[in-house]
């Protein structure tokens, strides 16, 4: 392998892992927090998509001006999705998976029908080429990537150092003896639904510039979302950094020597025989 | 009355073709009958305390070995259609063992990879299965009684209808004794308390993977069924949004009920489906029926029964308290 491939690979394998964990730490939040198995994560990562999409190239909008508006907008959908859809079903698993289920058939249906169903694609957020000793990197691939890693060590500083950051870990471990500290569960997962929400919309609209925008972009990103949660335990918010980097690494080296339905089913032999000699995860602690 | 209301629901399904002549319609509910068999294993397997999302797999690994071996070897579809849900069985056993060592919520995504996993791998054998996927399979070869009657499939709908009628109605009554038997009690059971239930001596690792693989063996048929019907399998069919749909059937039907799944696959079914016509719009109102279910009806649709009895049972307990 040339080191100019080699090159390229890593930065690849570093963007893809900083877009896996931003869906991943979303994901990783509701299902610890509230214990919702959110799918409508993949048609929130979408939708941010296709909003970045309508106001940078419909409406001429700066086409970071339209990321951010992109993130508030789906920041707020995911304020609206705590209030309604997920708080009056707490503790109940079934409906709320029914209630994300019904919001990808609704979002899915919605952009089919506002925009078609054909691929689209956003502009580049950062085009150009950096050569550095021969090796050229596509400089949008390096931008996602510190994008990526900035807001994903943001939110770890947040849960780590404000009070409500704590708050989460103490909802996540125990909600009831979180509630008796005298902790508003509910204003912590609005918290965090607004955060997953907004983290979603970021990486959708990211990667809607790299790959292409269609309506069921998200599933793909989901998998691996949930693969990396999964993998790092629920539970535990460091794993996900770590386990984030072992399957973006993994897929994008992969396809050097596979095909691309081999390297997904590469990819998953290994998430599920890690799990069947560690069923708690690799940085989880309990079953 | 309940055996009344079953005999007239099933009288009007044998007397279905008489009354609806248009071959799409009778497409619709064949498809929707496949689907009853596959919801109604998936619950199955969830009654032994496991929601799997791979399920939509495992009928692709029945519809594609039945496929392949009565295109290769020109064998019957009535022996391969058995033989395919005795490959996904043979799976789910391969794959039960290790996957019933990580349990709830572990097991679902679990599982989901695994589903994905088959899906992937079906597109990479792509010397059997054609990868984009698997045309020519062979229809159901023609039934002859000597001197009664010839039953011919390859083009038409209302024979396909009455065989897949059947087809239902034994797997449903299979899958009813079942959970009504003596194993059935027991996956309640383990699904309760895997640890009351192994502290009294119950082999709780070795029946959920006998849930899985029973469960399994009904989905094969069902996606054998369905391959020979189609004439054409495509790896999409089974991959990991038609596994959360089906998930998503039983759960809106309501899981604590056997009939469940069957209203569930038939409301979500059909009524996307009558309304065709709306071309994109017609999965918003799939959106609404499931919008509508979720808030006003906390145990699926089939759970409304239990709802109303405890609405009306409500007063007379009132009255039965004061007595006391």
């Amino acid at each position: 392998m040339g080191i100019e491939l080699l090159g390229q690979v890593s930065i690849n394998a570093l963007m893809l892992s900083s877009m896996y964990i931003l869906m991943a730490l979303g994901f990783a939040l509701l299902l610890s927090i509230m214990g919702v198995v959110n799918f409508a994560h993949s048609v929130i990562y979408m939708a941010g998509g296709y909003i970045c999409y309508q106001f940078a190239v419909v409406f001429g909008v700066n086409q970071w001006l339209s990321l951010v508006v992109a993130t508030l907008i789906m920041a707020f959908l995911g304020f609206f999705l705590e209030r309604y859809c997920f708080r009056p079903f707490f503790g109940d698993p079934d409906r709320t998976i029914v209630i994300a289920l019904a919001l990808i058939v609704l979002l899915e249906s919605s952009v089919n029908i506002l925009v078609g169903s054909y691929v689209r694609s956003l502009p580049s957020f950062a085009p150009g080429v950096l050569r550095w000793r021969g090796v050229s990197l596509s400089v949008e691939r390096l931008v996602t990537f510190i994008i990526g890693a900035v807001l994903m060590f943001a939110l770890i500083l947040f849960i780590r150092k404000s009070k409500i950051g704590q708050q989460m870990l103490a909802v996540a471990q125990e909600s009831v003896g979180a509630a008796l500290q005298g902790i508003n569960i509910y204003r912590v997962s609005a918290v965090a639904t607004v955060i997953a929400c907004g983290l979603a919309a970021v990486a959708g609209s990211l990667m809607g510039a790299i790959n292409n925008l269609n309506p069921y972009m998200g599933d793909q990103m989901l998998v691996k979302a949930i693969e990396v949660v999964i993998l790092a335990g629920i539970g535990s918010i460091g794993g996900v950094l770590g386990a984030g980097l072992i399957l973006g690494t993994l897929d994008s080296f992969l396809p050097l020597l596979l095909s691309g339905s081999a390297t997904d089913a590469v990819g998953l032999a290994i998430v599920i025989l890690i799990l069947l000699f560690r069923p708690q995860g690799l940085f989880g602690h309990e079953a | 009355m309940k055996t009344a209301g079953l005999t007239t629901v099933i009288v009007l399904l044998f007397a279905l073709p008489l009354l609806v002549r248009q071959p799409y319609y009778i497409h619709t509910f064949i498809i929707t009958l496949i689907y009853v068999i596959l919801v109604s294993s998936l619950r199955l397997v969830a009654l032994s305390g496991q929601v799997s999302v791979g399920h939509a797999a495992f009928m692709g690994i029945g519809a594609y070995f039945s496929a392949i071996i009565s295109k290769e070897f020109g064998v019957t579809p009535w022996l391969t259609i058995p033989l395919g849900g005795l490959a996904s069985m043979a799976v789910a056993v391969l794959v039960g063992f290790p996957f019933t060592r990580v349990r709830a919520i572990y097991f679902s995504m679990v599982s989901l990879f695994g589903g994905i996993m088959i899906v992937n791998l079906i597109r990479v054998a792509k010397r059997w299965t054609g990868a984009a996927g698997l045309a020519g399979i062979p229809p159901l070869t023609p039934i002859e009684i000597p001197g009664l009657v010839t039953i011919t499939f390859l083009g038409q709908k209302v024979p396909h209808y009455y065989f897949t009628l059947l087809l239902t109605l034994v797997c449903l009554l299979c899958l009813h004794r079942l959970e009504h038997c003596r194993i059935g009690m027991t996956w309640k059971g383990v699904a309760q308390s895997h640890l009351v239930a192994s502290s009294v001596g119950i082999n709780e690792a070795g029946l959920r993977v006998l849930a899985l693989a029973v469960g399994c063996f009904f989905a094969g048929i069902a996606g054998a069924w369905y391959a020979h019907y189609n004439l054409v399998v495509t790896p999409n069919t089974f991959g990991f949004l038609p596994s959360i749909f089906l998930v998503m059937y039983m759960l809106v039907g309501g899981r604590d009920r056997f009939a469940g799944p069957i209203v569930g696959t038939a409301i979500l079914v059909m009524v996307p489906e009558f309304f065709r016509s709306l071309k994109e719009f017609a999965p918003l109102i799939l959106g609404g029926i499931m919008v509508l279910v979720v808030f006003l009806m906390p145990r699926g649709i089939a759970g409304l029964f239990d709802q109303i009895g405890a609405h009306r049972g409500a007063p007379a307990r009132k009255e039965a308290k004061n007595a006391a």
